[in-house]
Formats: structure tokens, sequence, C-alpha cells
């Protein structure tokens, strides 16, 4: 099947392939790659009647509204601490945004049962401290629990997005008389918003997609519809529902394409100086995100574990995490890399870009049966190592080509054409310029791949090299039995690798980048 | 000495079957519990697909057998039952048959592969150690688990909860469900195959009137012992486990008679290759030790050997289960439409 794909491929490419760019060859061949998952559904589909009805209208108005808060709600979270984490000067700036970033790592189902199990009447607080609290449950339940568990994807595009701006425009309004806050509003969001968008689009598209977080909260969705159709045994009804669903994605994806951005030169960076108490004070703003997103979960499996007692646990499990999501990371980023620069080269270019997020918005367990059938359609790589990095690759694709594109896309030619005149070859200019401008964006989108990948399960199950275990697919087994004091150390595990391969990471965002201006600003 | 007592025993069995009187005997009572010093030493290589992690206790069993049989390797992929029998399905279709064995938490995702033709078949000798309706010709039951009536004793008494699961929706309980859940659509399969459609069709809606949804039987049973509903509907098991972490939990079981709300569904395993090791193995899992463990430490009912059931349940001969075959219970479609037209799910 791949070859005969390969072999169409060319023919398309062959007449053609002078006037196409080669960033245009590459991510032809990349986007194939990531609809493949989706060719196979329509074929698994194929003997399906299963159609809309009026019943699944009414579970659409749930899943739409939990989309539309969701999205939101991360852009709330996400933008303040995105401004704050850039340009803030505080202590530990990289330590709270390595924090503020690690929730993205922790399945969102558990963080949904721990607080099921946390909240309400004869929940853990009220059976700790005696007072009782309303129980989270329903659309705000599932809302709140999906905007603690996806604001760090806005979180992330927004700072790469802040930290390429020019600050001067920022000076000429406070100049002008603008306090600081309307400046911010008026001068600053509407220059990124290519970038708060594309981070709500995927924290949208994670909503679309879970399962696990409205089925405890009792919140019926298109996506418990179609786990309930997969696990009756009915695949191919499963897949039906799915690409229904995509209805709902390609129509995201056509609004966030008409966020446009205008193209500006890259300058010296904005940085706010408050005094110590300040600082306290923003910090401690932040504290309820930290406290219900980290420690709340990390708290209620302690005192699990504290009642169950301590059971062993195998280190390698987060040895296996840490490498295989720092190389589907890599691996994700180079593969997105063509695919974001196409997508600011034409329309050919944006529709490939587009075409690598459907597979975002298809629900897990869906994608990954998808995955063994594309897996088996390379059996010498069936369950290996390999196969199970280039699944990771092309489920998150989107997440890296996103954060890419929207700090490509805001930048100005002027550079790359100044760099050119002065005689540098293309490849000179893009690794002299254009790269180290958008490094910010590339790490970013890499850190994003990586700590979806920490939380990935049906993929890591199904197409795993076998007795391949990592945290999630342990937190998983001993959350399916119900030992869930066994998930405290590897969920605390979860973190903390999360951390460091965010401190890996965050460490190469200045490579080659050059300080514009910095030294003359201070 | 170990391979004596086997042959021993394999002979006793040939010498069994040749009298008819006592082979009628034999067919209706299962064999007595083997121990696993009468079974073969397991050599080679096999992959297991095993439904569900099930915790460090499936891996205790597994673990105790691997280090029984120093020369067997055994590799092990887990993941959601319903995920790995269409990685099966998928497998086989491509041709790349990975799994040996396949073990399912659920007897409707054996039913799925048995029913794609992909199981071999089993030895008589094998399947004539599990209860006489445990037997199948091409998978055998592991474990089983009772269908039960979780109730709060602060809330209600015991006389109080019907033991006609068609009568419970007519009783004053508040009533904790989980529709979504597998086990619950089983036994919607169940009660479908006993009452009809139209019955089954008029208890959901009447049930659906006064019942608490919830994600999953945990949930049910621990919004039972919270005092959140008067009683649930729940696999036996999630109330003991309860129990077991929490002694003075406010939480007992009640059962129906002779209906759908006691049905006994199974955790099963079948060959997908034909191999002496793989239907070794799952000797192993039938052995007296592996039964005994399950039942003492999952709270699950063994149902090879005459053994008895996990404390705190009556056994399978005190309560009334209906009769019913398994593998029918594959047939999950049309329960999942009688849901829906009922408005449940």
């Amino acid at each position: 099947m791949f070859k005969t794909l390969f072999q169409a491929l060319k023919n398309t490419l062959n007449p053609c392939i002078k006037r196409w760019p080669l960033s245009y060859s590459l991510s032809l061949i990349i986007a194939s790659l990531a609809f493949f998952p989706v060719i196979i559904l329509f074929t698994l589909a194929s003997d399906s009647v299963q159609m809309f009805d009026a019943r699944n209208l009414d579970i659409l108005s749930n899943t739409l509204l939990l989309m539309l808060f969701t999205g939101g709600g991360a852009v709330i979270i996400g933008v303040p601490l995105a401004l704050l984490l850039t340009y803030v000067n505080i202590p530990w700036r990289r330590f709270w945004l390595i924090l503020l970033t690690a929730p993205l790592a922790l399945p969102s189902y558990l963080g949904a049962f721990t607080f099921y199990a946390a909240f309400g009447a004869g929940g853990e607080i009220e059976n700790m401290l005696g007072i009782t609290t309303p129980a989270v449950n329903g659309l705000f339940g599932s809302s709140l629990i999906m905007v603690l568990y996806t604001y760090p994807f806005v979180l992330l595009s927004t700072r790469s997005a802040l930290s390429s701006l020019d600050a001067s425009q920022v000076y000429a309004a406070r100049t002008l008389g603008m306090s600081l806050l309307p400046s911010i509003w008026f001068v600053v969001l509407p220059r990124i918003r290519n970038a708060i968008t594309g981070g709500a689009l995927l924290a949208a598209m994670y909503a679309l997609s879970d399962f696990g977080t409205p089925a405890i909260m009792g919140l019926n969705t298109f996506t418990s519809e179609i786990y309930v159709e997969y696990n009756a045994f009915g695949l191919s009804q499963a897949a039906m529902l799915s690409l229904q669903l995509l209805a709902v994605v390609a129509l995201m994806l056509y609004m966030e394409s008409k966020v446009n951005v205008s193209k500006e030169p890259p300058g010296r960076h904005l940085t706010f100086w408050p005094s110590p108490w300040q600082t306290k004070l923003l910090l401690l703003a932040t504290l309820p995100v930290v406290i219900f997103s980290i420690f709340l979960p990390l708290a209620v499996f302690s005192l699990w574990l504290w009642r169950e007692g301590v059971s062993s646990f195998d280190i390698q499990y987060a040895i296996n995490s840490g490498y295989a999501s720092l190389i589907a990371a890599v691996v994700a980023v180079i593969f997105a890399l063509p695919l974001a620069y196409a997508a600011t080269k034409g329309k050919a270019g944006r529709i490939m870009e587009r075409i690598t997020f459907i597979g975002f918005g298809i629900p897990g367990i869906v994608m990954g049966t998808a995955l063994v059938y594309t897996g088996l359609q390379l059996p010498f790589l069936y369950q290996t190592l390999g196969l199970l990095i280039l699944a990771y690759v092309l489920r998150f694709l989107p997440l890296a080509v996103g954060t890419i594109r929207s700090s490509t896309e805001s930048l100005d030619g002027a550079l790359v054409n100044a760099a050119r005149v002065l005689g540098a070859k293309p490849k000179e200019a893009y690794r002299r310029i254009t790269l180290p401008l958008t490094m910010r964006g590339v790490v970013a989108g890499a850190a994003l791949v990586f700590l979806e990948v920490m939380r990935e399960l049906p993929a890591t199950l199904l197409l795993g090299p076998i007795g391949f275990e990592t945290l999630s697919t342990y937190l998983w087994r001993v959350y399916e039995a119900g030992y869930f004091g066994r998930a405290a150390i590897p969920g605390l595990l979860l973190f903390f690798i999360s951390g460091l391969g965010l401190a890996i990471m965050f460490s190469t965002e200045r490579w080659g980048s050059v300080t514009l201006n910095e030294r003359s600003s201070r | 000495m170990q391979r004596r007592t086997f042959i021993k025993t394999l002979s006793y069995l040939g010498v069994v079957s040749a009298l008819p009187f006592l082979s009628a005997q034999s067919f209706a009572a299962p064999s007595k519990a083997i121990s696993v010093d009468d079974l073969p030493e397991l050599t080679g290589e096999l992959t297991l697909y095993l439904g569900r992690g099930e915790g460090g206790l499936y891996e205790d069993v597994l673990n105790a057998i691997k280090k029984r049989n120093p020369n067997f390797t055994l590799r092990i992929r887990r993941g959601p039952t319903a995920a790995l029998a269409n990685t099966i399905m998928a497998e086989a279709k491509a041709g790349v048959r990975q799994a040996d064995l396949f073990w399912a938490v659920d007897s409707g995702a054996i039913g799925q592969i048995v029913g794609a033709g992909l199981a071999q078949k089993l030895p008589n000798d094998l399947t004539e150690q599990l209860q006489s309706e445990f037997r199948f010709n091409d998978w055998a039951p592991i474990s089983g688990r009772i269908r039960t009536l979780p109730y709060n004793p602060t809330r209600v008494t015991a006389d109080k909860v019907p033991d006609d699961i068609m009568a419970l929706p007519d009783s004053d309980l508040s009533i904790a469900w989980a529709p979504a859940y597998a086990s619950f659509q089983s036994f919607i399969t169940a009660m479908r195959i006993l009452e009809g459609d139209d019955a089954t069709t008029k208890w959901l809606k009447a049930m659906n009137k006064k019942a608490k949804k919830y994600a999953g039987e945990l949930g049910v049973v621990m919004a039972v012992e919270r005092g959140e509903v008067d009683v649930g509907l729940a696999n036996h098991y999630y109330t003991l486990r309860l129990k077991s972490g929490k002694p003075d939990a406010n939480l007992d079981l009640a059962f129906t008679k002779n209906d759908a709300g006691c049905l006994v569904n199974a955790s099963g395993i079948l060959a997908l290759k034909q191999s002496k090791t793989a239907t070794d193995f799952m000797r192993y899992l039938l052995s007296k030790e592996v039964q005994t463990y399950l039942s003492g430490e999952a709270y699950e009912i063994p149902l090879a050997g005459q053994l008895p059931p996990p404390s705190g349940i009556p056994s399978l001969t005190e309560i009334s289960p209906p009769a019913i075959d398994l593998t029918k219970l594959a047939d999950l479609r049309p329960t999942l439409v009688l849901m829906r037209n009922a408005g449940v799910l």
C-alpha cells in the first residue's frame, strides 16, 4: 500500500518538480504519511450504516460546549502565564516555566479521577478536613479538568510568539500615555493572536478526542458514544462516528486558518522589573493552577499510597517514558519544519499543513487501531520501537507544526532578503536567520510533543515493543485495577521526568540566537 | 517425580473415560483441582495478549509461573480488551500473527475472536477441569464474577432489596448504575436473552427514570458506600475489594434469584496458535494454586476444580445464577440499540 502511495506521489510530483520548492515535496510525503491512518478509518468505516441522528445532535452540543469552554479557559489561564513567564523578570524563571508546563504530561483522566475522589460529599477533602466541598462533575467539571491539563498548549505557543516580538511598539504606546494593561491588550495581544488561537485549537481538539475525563465527570459526549461502540466490538461504527467528528475538526481548522497576523521584524525583548512584593504576588497568583493540576492529584495518590502501603515499582518504566518521548519530540520537529515552512509559502503548503492536524481530533483508541493497521503495512517494523516513535510523530505532528508555523509566519522576509543580498545561499540564510528566529517555536513544539507522548496511551499499548512499559501504561494498569495508591510514585516521576526533559529542551532555546539590542536596552 | 504423577493423572483420566458410567459422572462434576506440581514443565516462548492489567495480581500469577519454569519465556502485551481483540483481528487479516494466547477479562471479546474462527480447539482433559456449564471447545474460562446488588446497610435493610431484578425499578430504593460499563452491557444482553426485548426495554426505561449514572462500577460501589444512593448494580469484586481496604465500609451484597441480575460471567483464555506449551500454560491458570490465589487476592470466583468461592460471597451452588451460554453474550450490538432506544446510553 505504501509502495503504490509513493508511486502516485512521485507521478504527481514529476511534472512539477522544478516549480515546487523542496519544502513542498517533503511536506507532501509527511502529510500523506500523517493522513494515512485517516484513510484506514475510511476503509474500516465503509461497512457501517451508522449516521447522525437526533440523539447524536444532542450529545454533539455537549461536545461543542466542552470544546468551547476548554479552548476559552486554556486561553484565560495560558496567556497571562505566558506574559508572566516571558516579560516579567521573576527569580527562577525557567523553574516556573517547567513547573507550569508539566501538567500537560499527566493524563487528564487521572486528574479527573482525583477531583472526583477529592471533592463532594464523602470525598477525601471532607474525610481529611471535615469541610464539605461541592462535587466537581458534569460540563463544568469536565471543562475545568480539561483546562487544567491543556492550558500549557496555549502557554507554550503564546510564549514562543511573545519572545520574538519587538518591544518598541509597547514602549511607544506607554510613552504616548497608554497604561500597562491596555497596552498589552491593544498592542501586544493582537500581534500574537495566531499563536493564541493555535494553542486554543489544540486544547479544543484534545477536549474533543478525550474520553476518560467526560466519562468520569458523567458528561455524555460524542466521544463517549464512540467508545461505547468500540468496546461493543463495533469498530466500523466507531470509525464512522470518528470520521463524522472530523467535520467539527475541519470547521475549527478552517476558522483558525482565517486568523491573520501581520509580518514584522523581530526586535528588542520586553522586560518588566517588578518590585519584590509584586513578584511574590504574581507568583502567588499562579499557585491555584499548580495546586489543582499537580499538587492535588499527587496528594490524593499519596494518601492512598499511605493507606495501601508501598509496592514495588520498576524505574525502567520512567526511563522508557523519558527517552521514547525525547526521540519522538526530536523526530516530530524534524518532520514539522518543512511543513511549517511550506505553510508560509503558499496555499498548497497551507493545505498540507492543515491535513496533519486531522488525526489529532480522532479519539485515541480508534486512532490506536488505525495506527495498528498502518503499522501492519510494514510487517518487519511492526511492534518495534521505531514504529512506535513513528506512530507518536504522526499523532502529535500538529503540536510541533502549529507552534513552529505561528512563529515562522510572523517573520518579516526582509532579514532573509538582506542576508541573500549580502551573498548568503538560501541554506545559509535559513540556518543563520530563519532557524534562530524560530528556535523558540521549535523548542515549544518539541516540548508539547514530548509532554503529550509522556501521557500517550493507546499507541504505546498496542504498538510498543512487547514488554515495553512506560509511566503512562503503568498508571493505566493500576488505575484499571483500582490500586490507586500505586499511582503515587509513577505520578511523581511523571512530573519529574517531564521537568528534566523540558529543562534539556529549554536549554537549547538560545542556540544560534542573535541578541538583538538586548544589551543596549539594559 | 513430577512427571510421573502427571502421567499417573493422565492415565487415570484415560481409565475414567473408558468406563461409561464414571465418564458421565465426570462430565457432570469437574475433575478435582490439579496442583501445579502435577503439571508438565513449560519450555520455549509464548506471547500473551492480556486484556487489562488487573494490577499486580495477574502479574503475580504470571511471575509465579515464570519463576517455576526457568526454561520458559513469557512475553506480555497489555491493553484494553476490545483494543486487543481488534488488534488480533487486524494481525490475522495482515497475516502477521503475533500472539499465541489471548487472555480477556470479558467473555464478549473471547466470543468475538472465537466467532472469527481464530481460536484453536482445546483438549478435552483441559475443559473437563471446569464446571460443566463453563466448558467450551475453543476457550477456557479462568475465573468468574457475579452480578450483585451492593447496598448501604445504614440506609436500607437486606429484606428491602428485591430478589427479582425485574422488580427493582418498582421498589422505592434510590439506585446507582453504570450503563456504559462493559459488564453491565453483558448483563443486559443476558436479560435480553432470558426475558425478551420488550421486557428489557421496559425495565431499562423504568430504571432510567430513577437510577443515577456513574462512569464505572467502582464508582457505583463508592457511591453506595458514601450513601449517595441505597443500592447499586455492580460486579461482586468491587464491593469485596473496597471492603478489604476499608473493613468498616457501609456496604453489603444482595443477590437476585435465577435471573440476569445474578449472571455469572467469566474472564477467559484462548489459543491463537496450536502449541503444547500454550495448552500447558492454560493448565497452569486452571491449577489449584492459581485459582485459589485469584479467589483469595482478587476476589474472583474459581471455575476449575471444586474450589470454594472468595470469602464474603456464597458459593455458586447456594445462589441461583441463570443458565446461559456465555459466548452468546458477545452479541452486544442489539443490546446497545435497545439501550439507546430506551435513552440509557
